[in-house]
């Protein structure tokens, strides 16, 4: 059986963040859609966490150009430019069928 | 090849973290190759620039640079050259590439933006006093150079994502030559001129990456890129008059 790590809460720092939409387009490109528009007036880009899988999924963060505009709640890592072992193999899409047994 | 410490760095960070595998990823490594001499040459050309920029009590050069920044992306050429990238998606790919199609209509606001700020820099530098004076200059509103932001920008591209090796590789080399100038350079008009394009730049560059890694899976899209990039790394792409010289030597051979 699989296991999945365990959530961690990330944001988008808008102090940062250009508001490109690289995080938005790739995220749906997964069909994942976590990051998701504001409903405010500036339609800022949010994460929402019941839908995101960090750190299980990681792709978004390969293609942020803004350094430090996701970072993680709690510790505050900045997560761009990506960590080496934010982009493991296991990380990528599209995912590897789970091998028998595992 | 021994890299220049400003590409490495860029390579590690922006160029080979992926989110995909497969075979667009691979393409793009592919391509990776290809670009990096012409990278490094690039990078290593700009930091003499630089240094020679550094060394000259005039801001002379400060005019030129930015007089030519301001023909590429001023209103005119940012509109031409990014509706014709647009065109290239037609109603049956839209489906496919409704977030490209998104994403250069965001281009053609970026550009006009960077247009905008050259002038700015003109501005505050004192060059001219009004926008409105640069009308009337050759250069504020020609440039001779055909990839990018010259002559072949003006036309159609035959594939939605040929576009995407302009992306890479010249919006790569922008990334790099602004690093350059942010490292090399301690004038105030100069960093803003350049620090206030960067991230933009790096987005353009993330969205050829994005392009390759996940819709560049077969040969024939990826043929359209490799393509493109086969005429950006000719050496006399970059000028209109050495191409025009070429084709006429074609011509009469």
């Amino acid at each position: 059986m699989s296991t999945q790590p365990e959530k961690i809460a990330i944001r988008i720092d808008h102090d940062k963040c250009t508001e490109c939409r690289m995080c938005y387009v790739v995220c749906r490109e997964i069909n994942l859609n976590a990051v998701v528009i504001d409903p405010g007036p500036n339609h800022l880009h949010e994460i929402d966490m019941g839908r995101c899988t960090y750190p299980g999924c990681t792709v978004c963060l390969m293609y942020c150009p803004a350094p430090a505009s996701i970072v993680e709640v709690v510790s505050g890592l900045s997560l761009v430019p990506p960590p080496a072992q934010m982009w493991t193999q296991d990380k990528r899409w599209p995912r590897r069928a789970p091998r028998a047994g595992n | 090849m021994e890299l220049h410490p400003i590409l490495q760095e860029f390579l590690d960070t922006w160029v080979y973290p992926t989110g995909f595998s497969g075979p667009g990823y691979d393409f793009r490594m592919h391509i990776t190759q290809r670009c990096i001499p012409a990278w490094n040459g690039m990078t290593i050309s700009a930091v003499k620039a630089a240094q020679e920029d550094a060394k000259t009590p005039t801001r002379e050069w400060l005019w030129s640079s930015v007089l030519a920044g301001y023909a590429g992306e001023g209103p005119q050429m940012s509109i031409k050259q990014m509706s014709t990238q647009l065109l290239s998606v037609s109603l049956e790919d839209q489906e496919r590439y409704i977030d490209l199609q998104r994403m250069r209509a965001q281009q053609v606001w970026d550009e006009v933006k960077h247009g905008m700020l050259h002038a700015d820099v003109l501005l505050r530098g004192g060059y001219v006093k009004r926008e409105e004076d640069l009308m009337d200059n050759a250069d504020a509103n020609t440039l001779g150079i055909l990839s990018y932001f010259g002559c072949t920008a003006m036309f159609p591209h035959i594939h939605p994502l040929a576009r995407a090796a302009q992306h890479y590789f010249f919006e790569g080399s922008a990334c790099l030559g602004i690093q350059v100038r942010m490292r090399c350079m301690n004038d105030s008009l100069d960093l803003h001129d350049n620090l206030s394009q960067y991230h933009e730049e790096l987005m353009h560059f993330m969205e050829g990456k994005y392009q390759m890694d996940v819709y560049a899976l077969t040969e024939k899209d990826q043929r359209a890129i490799e393509d493109t990039l086969d005429f950006l790394l000719k050496p006399w792409a970059p000028t209109l008059a050495d191409a025009l010289a070429r084709a006429k030597q074609g011509a009469a051979a």
